[in-house]
């Protein structure tokens, strides 16, 4: 009798109460560090995304650079329009084509804009168009034309979205807290370009706003080098940081100059 | 009853634990694979990063094999070297079809279905272009470019990368196909007829001009017009014999990760031909000169300095072994060949420079001797060989008489020619007052079976240098020349051109020279349509003579170059259908 008793006592409420506070307390600490491994786990999705988008950019970017001056005048038997072959690497204005203008001076190429010249394989010559408008870095391909590159048809529908949250050149809202928080990245606090030439002289690449004057010339262009400092979409949940990152490519020219 | 009961019911609560335990198993391994498979994509995508741009190296890698195969140097060269005997070192210097020129020795011929395959495959790996398995790398792009390659006349070679140093991999190419270039096959139209032409190989032709005259060398389809000269109009169909055929060279590079690129390049030969070729067809057994005379004075004004008579004018010929002072253009190389012996593209004549030569002399005149005509003498046109040979090639010439192309004429077509040179060249010598004993330095093998190429960026002083040397010498400053020194082959003074002489000797140089000044004083390119005043001047205070001089030599403007290397004219990607 004492011994089916015994068996069918339940738990005290000392017992129970204190079994649940346990319960209670490591489900808090479990929801706690879910709740931060969710956060962290946002952040660092944000971050790799924001860095494979940026990658996959560069990667096209270096792509078309590498290509880029196909077909050059040499590979046709006489002058053709200026339409039918790559007159150089990138096209340039003012003076294009017949006038080289000195990068740095250019209103194409320059620190935020590129138009690259080459055919993309169906047997036509392309611009190919990059350009950074506020943090959107766009890419837009035209068939090319006798016309000036610069002011060919670039609109909505040509253009479109390849990299987002670039801040190369922040925003001014940004600029304050972003070198603040990566004055590596920003030496001297001033915005950074995403593209950067380099010219073909007979003493080897050099930057061409330091080569000799006769060979900064975008015809000459042979490498450009391409840094995109991305942001992802929100701050950091803990931190409540900006969360920056710095990618970098350099597109080789194997094409000749004209 | 009651007990069995209460068996039942402890029985009923630990499944009830099992469920439990098995949930908790079940939330944890959901969490634990989602982990898994967030970092998996991260790594996954990066994967494909890296193996997408590793596979695009691996394919220029491929290209690079090819094109630094096809140079004669190349110790594992595949097309035949110009010198005789072929060079030993080349198992397989006969893999590319060529044939022998007297501009430049052994170049690429290859016929339209003429295919020629690099194959690198990774251990225990087949790799086989002409395979319809999927597995063995099959080359699909051919059929594209060409036709069906069943049809094509098919040669295969291990790469150099089977022989690398064990346990180090090399660039993970399948294969790297050579080919000639076709309209169809790079997919332009060339010449602009509005077909892109699948029959008719492509040449790249230097001395082409635009109908406005203007330097337009390109691709040309064989047997398309070549226009060579405009006043008088002269055309010749490609290939002239300046011409050099154009190759396609495609690389497939696939890594392990299933990542595939492939880039092709069109290259062609690079020579070093000054001249025109003549309208008129060459007779049997004459070679093709390269330059139109043994010294070019390139410019619409030069200065010209002659020495006194050196020694006897009869041992200007051929064959002679006793000194003399000659700037000879008869061919030491083939005797009934010649070009003149001066040549001068003045406007006004070639006066300042025939004037010189008789002011040294009534007898002076007749070291000078060369083919084909004689302005000084009466009547002009005179026949070969006759006592001086100065040629203005400004002006209308004879058919026979080559002239100098276009593109050496303006300072910033010369100076891209200068340019490819040195980007070919074997040794660069970047010294604002180099010396002979640099050349000594930096270029020890040099010999009679192993010519060089040499570019001295700056001054070349070769006071004291008594060597023979053989091949290629560009000098874009001062070309101090002391005539102890032998240069057998190609001397070109571009950029600063001043080619200067007084010192005594016995050595000369055999083989042809060009002095043009493209740049000014502070090495800045000219940018005036025409070349600046060039100078050349050799001082007549001479104890033991002022050497040979210059003597024409057709072996040696052949030997010293033979190509120079292969230029790249067009790269691309070829965008892959899978």
């Amino acid at each position: 009798m004492t011994q089916k008793t015994r068996n069918r006592r339940g738990f005290t409420l000392l017992e129970l109460m204190a079994s649940m506070t346990i319960f209670l307390i490591i489900c808090a600490a479990m929801f706690g560090l879910l709740q931060l491994s969710q956060q962290k786990y946002s952040s660092e999705s944000q971050m790799s995304g924001a860095f494979q988008e940026a990658r996959l950019g560069i990667d096209q970017i270096v792509r078309d650079i590498n290509i880029s001056g196909y077909p050059s005048q040499n590979m046709f038997s006489k002058p053709v329009s200026s339409a039918s072959y790559a007159v150089g690497p990138v096209a340039w204005d003012p003076g294009y084509p017949a006038t080289d203008c000195q990068i740095g001076a250019c209103t194409t190429p320059g620190d935020y804009d590129v138009i690259l010249e080459t055919d993309l394989g169906d047997g036509n010559v392309s611009w190919i168009r990059y350009t950074l408008t506020g943090t959107t870095l766009f890419r837009g391909v035209l068939q090319k034309t006798t016309g000036d590159p610069n002011t060919a048809p670039w609109g909505t529908g040509v253009m479109v979205p390849l990299v987002s949250n670039v801040m190369n050149n922040p925003p001014g809202a940004l600029v304050a807290q972003i070198t603040a928080e990566y004055p590596t990245l920003f030496p001297g606090g001033a915005p950074q370009p995403v593209f950067r030439y380099n010219c073909a002289t007979p003493a080897g690449s050099q930057p061409c706003n330091l080569a000799p004057t006769t060979y900064n010339a975008p015809k000459l262009v042979s490498d450009v080098d391409v840094m995109l400092i991305v942001m992802t979409q929100t701050p950091d949940m803990q931190t409540k940081q900006l969360k920056l990152m710095e990618l970098s490519g350099r597109g080789h020219r194997s094409n000749p100059s004209n | 009853m009651v007990q069995n009961k209460q068996t039942w019911g402890r029985k009923a609560e630990s499944g009830a634990a099992l469920l439990i335990a098995i949930f908790a198993l079940l939330l944890i391994s959901v969490i634990a694979i989602a982990l898994v498979v967030t970092s998996g994509t991260d790594a996954a995508l990066g994967g494909n990063y890296r193996t997408s741009a590793g596979a695009y190296f691996a394919a220029a890698a491929g290209l690079e094999e090819a094109r630094g195969r096809l140079l004669w140097k190349n110790p594992d060269c595949i097309v035949n070297r110009p010198l005789s005997p072929p060079n030993p070192n080349c198992p397989n210097a006969t893999f590319i079809p060529t044939v022998l020129t007297s501009a430049a020795g052994y170049l690429p011929n290859m016929q339209l279905h003429d295919v020629r395959y690099i194959l690198n495959p990774l251990n225990g790996e087949t790799v086989d272009p002409q395979s319809a398995n999927p597995s063995d790398y099959p080359d699909t792009e051919y059929a594209t470019e060409f036709a069906p390659l069943a049809g094509a006349n098919v040669a295969t070679i291990p790469s150099i990368q089977q022989a690398n140093i064990a346990g180090l991999p090399g660039p993970p190419y399948k294969w790297v196909r050579i080919t000639p270039a076709t309209e169809k096959s790079v997919n332009i139209d060339v010449n602009g007829d509005g077909t892109k032409d699948p029959l008719a190989r492509l040449y790249y032709e230097p001395s082409n001009l635009d109908s406005s005259c203007r330097p337009s060398p390109g691709l040309i389809p064989e047997g398309s017009p070549v226009l060579l000269n405009c006043s008088p109009a002269q055309q010749l169909p490609s290939p002239t014999p300046t011409g050099v055929q154009a190759l396609e060279v495609t690389s497939l590079a696939v890594l392990p990760s299933g990542a595939r690129r492939i880039v092709q390049y069109v290259v062609a030969p690079l020579i070093i031909s000054a001249s025109v070729p003549p309208s008129s067809a060459l007779p049997p057994g004459m070679p093709t000169n390269n330059f139109p005379a043994a010294l070019t004075l390139d410019g619409s004004s030069v200065t010209f300095q002659s020495p006194n008579p050196w020694g006897n004018s009869s041992d200007c010929a051929p064959g002679s072994l006793n000194p003399a002072y000659c700037i000879d253009g008869q061919d030491f190389s083939n005797t009934a060949n010649g070009v003149a012996s001066i040549s001068c593209t003045i406007p006004s004549g070639c006066s300042p420079i025939t004037a010189e030569i008789s002011s040294q002399g009534p007898t002076n005149p007749n070291f000078y001797p060369g083919s084909p005509i004689n302005p000084i003498s009466t009547p002009p046109n005179a026949p070969a060989f006759a006592p001086t040979s100065v040629v203005n090639l400004s002006v209308p010439q004879p058919p026979s008489q080559p002239l100098l192309q276009q593109r050496w004429q303006t300072p910033k077509t010369l100076d891209a020619i200068a340019q490819d040179i040195t980007n070919s060249a074997d040794v660069v010598i970047n010294k604002a007052a180099a010396s002979g004993s640099d050349i000594s330095a930096r270029a020890p093998t040099m010999s009679a079976t192993n010519p060089m190429t040499i570019v001295v960026n700056g001054d070349l002083d070769l006071t004291g240098w008594h060597n023979a040397a053989f091949g290629l010498l560009l000098v874009t400053g001062t070309l101090h020349y002391d005539p102890d020194a032998s240069w057998n082959g190609i001397v070109l003074v571009i950029g600063q051109g001043i080619f200067s002489s007084s010192k005594n000797g016995s050595g000369g140089i055999h083989g042809a020279v060009v002095v043009a000044k493209t740049r000014d004083n502070s090495g800045i390119l000219l940018t005036t349509p025409t070349l600046g005043p060039a100078f050349f001047g050799t001082q007549s205070s001479y104890g033991s003579g002022p050497g040979l001089g210059i003597r024409y030599d057709s072996f040696w403007t052949q030997q010293a170059q033979g190509p120079l290397s292969y230029k790249v004219l067009s790269f691309r990607e070829i965008t892959l259908a899978n």
